[in-house]
């Protein structure tokens, strides 16, 4: 019996919830009730590769600012989203720091550095 | 700076995205002296609060969070030494364009601009919006109260979270305090589909296994001091609660992403007139209102689900106001009223001269598949779907526009089934 996953496609208003067929070793096999040829390769591929920006913030020291706005400089699986955070939560960042500069490099090994979002000032 | 000795040719009432983007535009169009109002410390308004990212895609064809794509037209405004004044509120302004306004620093000041544009945004709607039964503990915020304390301030409100409502801000923030370790017990939704954005919806509640709960309302409040559960039900077609499936969820905080409000006490101040369905002022294609040279864009005339739409209309507001402060063209009030027909709730601009290229921003009223939008007999356009939540825009180009009669009143625009004509 072939296992069947549903995705929400993102691509228009419609939001298209999209079958997949699998087969036994999870290969897609067959893709069902999208409406256009755009969701069918979003729903691969969000199938195979999910992946999203993270953004969150991370804590100051010498600062007004009480928080430093960050995200990953590019998508990082969205498996990892939940365990990038503790790593986070361990680092302190001090002023001066511009919009844009690393505050973490290749976090968890994802190849993604986590940039500054905002500037923090003294 | 001493308002009363200098000309000022625009005044900027706000300095979030519209009016940053307003006072910008005014400024590179060639006003010489531009001055923007913030009650704030800072610029950029609510847009440091939005850490998250979806912000520029149309606007700069990339992928911003909320603060950069702020540091963005700060850096420009900065940069055209646009006059500031913040930490000043403005607390009147008058049919004459007199603005009365109050900061720590200068006192009370008043002074008379060429031109004025309201770019006040929008506000949340409350508990006392929605009237819930029960008790008044703590532990009850807006969405976007909840979202400067864990993404400015520095604390998550509380550990077990219901959300009351469906818009964007209330589910970027269930993902948000999710990633923060609290529980999001449940996004609870009136209505048959969510209120917010389809990539919110995916990737902010399904992302995460949050339980989305639509046709549902919370009940009941319950909690002495702090909020401790609240009572929910499934609702009937009537939208009322029906009681054998009300069922009582533990909860320390509920937030409410239950819809904004544009935020127009200055307006009618003013003498501007509001429409009664956008909440904001009626406008022509230039955002001039019914007030001779004043000018509105962004929330304040439309609750907009993206910044690139507040920004490109806050533009267009900020552009008239030059023009009017030169008296260099006499902008004409817009002749011909738009009229929402079927299935479409609101339209702005609400009149239009039909003399100039326009865009037309649009709500419907119920979510609809296969239709075409069609604008009285000048032009029509096909969707795929269309959403309540989701804003549509529609370019009426000069060629279409010369279709019209010389004596066109009205244009109604509707949202037509497909194939079932």
């Amino acid at each position: 019996m072939p296992k069947e996953v549903k995705i929400i496609c993102i691509g228009c208003p419609l939001g298209c919830a999209v079958r997949l067929s699998l087969d036994d070793k999870g290969e897609v096999i067959d893709i069902a009730d999208n409406k256009c040829k755009e969701g069918q390769k979003y729903v691969l591929e969000e199938y195979e590769h999910p992946v999203r920006v993270l953004t969150a913030t991370v804590l100051t020291q010498d600062s007004r600012q009480p928080l430093l706005s960050v995200r990953t400089n590019k998508p990082i699986a969205k498996s990892t989203l939940v365990k990038v955070m503790p790593v986070l939560a361990q680092i302190r960042v001090r002023p001066p720091i511009r919009i844009g500069e690393v505050v973490k490099t290749n976090i968890l090994g994802s190849r993604a550095d986590v940039i500054a979002t905002s500037d923090l000032l003294s | 700076m001493n308002l009363n000795q200098k000309e000022i040719d625009v005044a900027v009432i706000g300095a979030g995205p519209a009016g940053l983007a307003a006072a910008i535009k005014a400024k590179e169009t060639g006003a010489e002296n531009v001055i923007l109002m913030e009650r704030a410390e800072q610029l950029g308004g609510l847009l440091h609060q939005c850490v998250h990212n979806g912000f520029g895609l149309l606007y700069f064809n990339e992928d911003l969070t909320g603060p950069e794509y702020a540091h963005r037209f700060i850096e420009k405004a900065t940069d055209l030494k646009i006059g500031l004044q913040l930490e000043t509120m403005v607390i009147r302004i008058s049919p004459d364009r007199e603005i009365s306004a109050v900061s720590s620093k200068g006192g009370y000041l008043t002074f008379r601009p060429m031109a004025i544009v309201l770019a006040m945004g929008c506000r949340e709607r409350s508990r006392g919006a929605i009237n819930i039964p029960g008790t008044r503990p703590a532990g009850i915020f807006t969405a976007g109260t909840a979202q400067r304390f864990v993404n400015v301030d520095g604390f998550t409100p509380g550990k077990r979270i219901v959300i009351l409502g469906s818009g964007d801000i209330g589910m970027i923030m269930a993902r948000r305090l999710t990633l923060e370790r609290a529980k999001v017990e449940a996004v609870v939704e009136i209505l048959p589909y969510v209120g917010g954005l389809i990539r919110n919806e995916v990737q902010c509640v399904h992302d995460f296994n949050i339980p989305l709960l639509l046709e549902h309302t919370v009940t009941k409040i319950h909690g002495e001091q702090r909020i401790e559960a609240v009572t929910m039900a499934k609702i009937d077609k009537e939208r009322n609660p029906i009681a054998k499936t009300e069922r009582r969820i533990e909860c320390d905080t509920l937030l409410l992403s239950v819809g904004l409000i544009p935020e127009n006490e200055l307006s009618l101040m003013a003498g501007v007139e509001l429409d009664p369905i956008t909440g904001g002022p009626i406008v022509d294609e230039n955002r001039q209102t019914n007030v001779s040279g004043i000018f509105a864009g962004g929330n304040v005339v439309q609750v907009h689900d993206l910044v690139d739409n507040v920004s490109w209309e806050s533009e267009l507001a900020g552009a008239s106001a030059v023009r009017f402060s030169r008296g260099e063209e006499v902008l004409k009030k817009g002749k011909i009223a738009l009229r929402a027909g079927r299935n479409i709730r609101y339209i702005v601009p609400q009149t239009i001269t039909g003399k100039s290229e326009v865009t037309l921003y649009m709500r419907v009223n119920e979510p609809e598949e296969a239709v075409r939008l069609r604008v009285g007999n000048i032009m029509s356009k096909t969707f795929r779907a269309v959403k309540p939540s989701e804003m549509l825009k529609l370019d009426l180009s000069l060629a279409q526009l010369k279709k019209l009669k010389e004596r066109t009143k009205e244009i109604v625009i509707d949202c037509e089934r497909r194939g079932g004509r």
